[in-house]
């Protein structure tokens, strides 16, 4: 997809093609990896596969994660969907469990799907599999979904370098929550404006997100923010639904979100010197856990 | 190279970090393929990041599950200590804390290999599984794993990219860039060249037996 150099290049593309975001995303792919545009979509559609059954063993586990700073939080959830307070719609409680639930098996060493980095892959994944699972949307219109999230992804990412450490979280959390809500408004077949008006509203609004993990590992506070995310993604696309417009363009929004970046100061980019991090909770723990590691085998 | 969608969405990878885990392997994997055959031993000396909080991003597992040659989906990563004693690879981790001008994630391997020739390498990770190796015995090299890549350490003299290149043109392969590094005038010299595509086995056959070449190895591009 390496033609779209920016949001505008790409929106002008689809509306003088009269063609959406992801058929544009799978052509240009397509002559760039030098596949067929049905052997793309069968890759993509085998990560949504595995989205799913990341999800589905993390609902299930009790396990805690290698370092035991976390897990069996989305197991809770999904048993909460059905209490009595519970005000929340099941596809809320869905969105939530499930983005906790990949970023519990992330740091249990099990499988799951970069998207676009490891700490941030709930997000879109979360928002894909709970549209299938509650509102039973086919695996094809989700897959699209995905295409256009990653789509999305990757032109965030010749403007900024998405990782904690060079932006904190918003490059990561931040963008997939971008990714997560165009996708969604994608597999609802909303038009392509549409898609990045979504995309543009949820990074706004977790821009200045900033990355401070615990003990420097990618559990407290990212397992938790990956499942609120995916619920502030579905919020996104459903504005964007509705008519709502994000006021600045998706491409400068990209551009305050990168220089935002360079103005955060780098004890809150993945340093683990600022925020939760510093806190003496956090500083407690991490002690422990360094004595810990430092332990020769 | 433009990024790829799948650059964005991917790997499928075992966690908890695309830098601190998968990274590991993917170093560790492009150790491998610049050995071009298997380590029995190996040191580990971590740098910075990787030396503060291996234990918790599974570091350690990533870089001996990566050396064993598996992928970074591969969920014997979990158990890379039991894998290395099955397949007999001794390994030990060292810890170097003194201030260094490494990027963050930094890695060396001493290793051994199965002909006891040893080899030094330094590889950094990058972020989202990206890495690239930055030092290779006593020459400052890029090895990045993108592109099929030739390797040959030789005697410095002149004619050495003349007797090379033309074995690479006469096979038709277009050469997409070609770095030489000198060791030590007139003794010994470094090359790598990234291809577009991989050489067949008699051309490198062919150019381990040009004269003064000590050792080739025809590295393929790392795996996805």
């Amino acid at each position: 997809m390496s033609y779209f150099e920016s949001f505008d290049a790409l929106l002008a593309h689809c509306l003088d093609n009269h063609c959406s975001i992801v058929d544009a995303a799978l052509e240009s792919e397509s002559q760039e990896q030098d596949l067929s545009v049905e052997l793309l979509f069968q890759k993509v559609s085998v990560l949504v596969q595995q989205m799913e059954e990341t999800i589905k063993s993390g609902i299930d586990s009790s396990d805690p994660s290698m370092s035991g700073l976390s897990g069996g939080d989305a197991k809770k959830l999904m048993a909460y969907m059905d209490a009595e307070n519970n005000v929340l719609s099941p596809m809320a409680i869905r969105l939530m469990a499930y983005g906790i639930a990949t970023l519990e098996e992330n740091s249990r060493m099990r499988k799951i799907v970069a998207c676009p980095t490891a700490g941030g892959s709930g997000s879109v994944a979360a928002t894909l599999i709970a549209l299938e699972h509650e509102r039973g949307m086919s695996r094809k219109q989700t897959t699209q979904g995905l295409i256009t999230a990653g789509c999305i992804g990757e032109i965030v990412s010749r403007r900024m370098h998405l990782s904690g450490a060079a932006a904190g979280c918003q490059a990561e959390v931040g963008v997939a929550s971008g990714m997560a809500a165009g996708g969604m408004v994608e597999a609802f077949g909303g038009t392509p404006e549409q898609v990045l008006h979504a995309a543009a509203i949820s990074m706004q609004n977790l821009m200045g997100l900033i990355c401070d993990p615990v003990a420097g590992l990618v559990e407290v506070p990212c397992v938790v923010r990956n499942g609120l995310s995916s619920v502030q993604a579905v919020s996104s696309a459903t504005m964007a639904l509705a008519g709502i417009q994000s006021y600045i363009p998706i491409d400068e929004v990209v551009d305050a979100m990168a220089q935002v970046g360079r103005l955060m100061p780098r004890q809150l980019k993945e340093t683990a010197e600022g925020g939760l991090a510093t806190t003496p909770t956090g500083q407690t723990f991490a002690n422990q856990f360094f004595k810990m590691s430092q332990t020769p085998l | 190279m433009s990024p790829s969608f799948f650059d964005i969405v991917g790997p499928v990878m075992v966690g908890p970090s695309s830098s601190h885990t998968a990274g590991a392997v993917r170093l560790a994997q492009l150790a491998l393929l610049i050995a071009g055959r298997k380590v029995v031993d190996v040191e580990f000396i971590l740098y910075n990041s990787f030396a503060r909080t291996y234990k918790g991003h599974g570091t350690d597992r990533g870089l001996i599950a990566g050396l064993l040659g598996y992928g970074v989906d591969d969920e014997r990563i979990r158990d890379a200590y039991e894998w290395a004693e099955k397949e007999s690879l001794s390994f030990k981790m060292t810890l170097d804390e003194k201030p260094n001008n490494y990027s963050p994630n930094t890695v060396k391997f001493v290793m051994t290999l199965d002909d006891e020739e040893k080899l030094v390498v330094v590889g950094h990770s990058i972020g989202g599984g990206k890495v690239y190796v930055s030092r290779l015995n006593h020459y400052n090299v890029s090895l990045k794993g993108e592109m099929p890549t030739l390797i040959m350490f030789y005697k410095d003299q002149p004619g050495m990219i003349w007797r090379v290149t033309k074995v690479i043109a006469e096979q038709g392969v277009n050469i997409a860039s070609l770095t030489c590094s000198r060791g030590k005038r007139g003794v010994e010299a470094f090359m790598s060249i990234c291809l577009d595509t991989a050489l067949y086995p008699e051309q490198v056959a062919e150019i381990n037996q040009i004269s003064d070449v000590y050792i080739v190895r025809s590295m393929d591009k790392l795996s996805s």
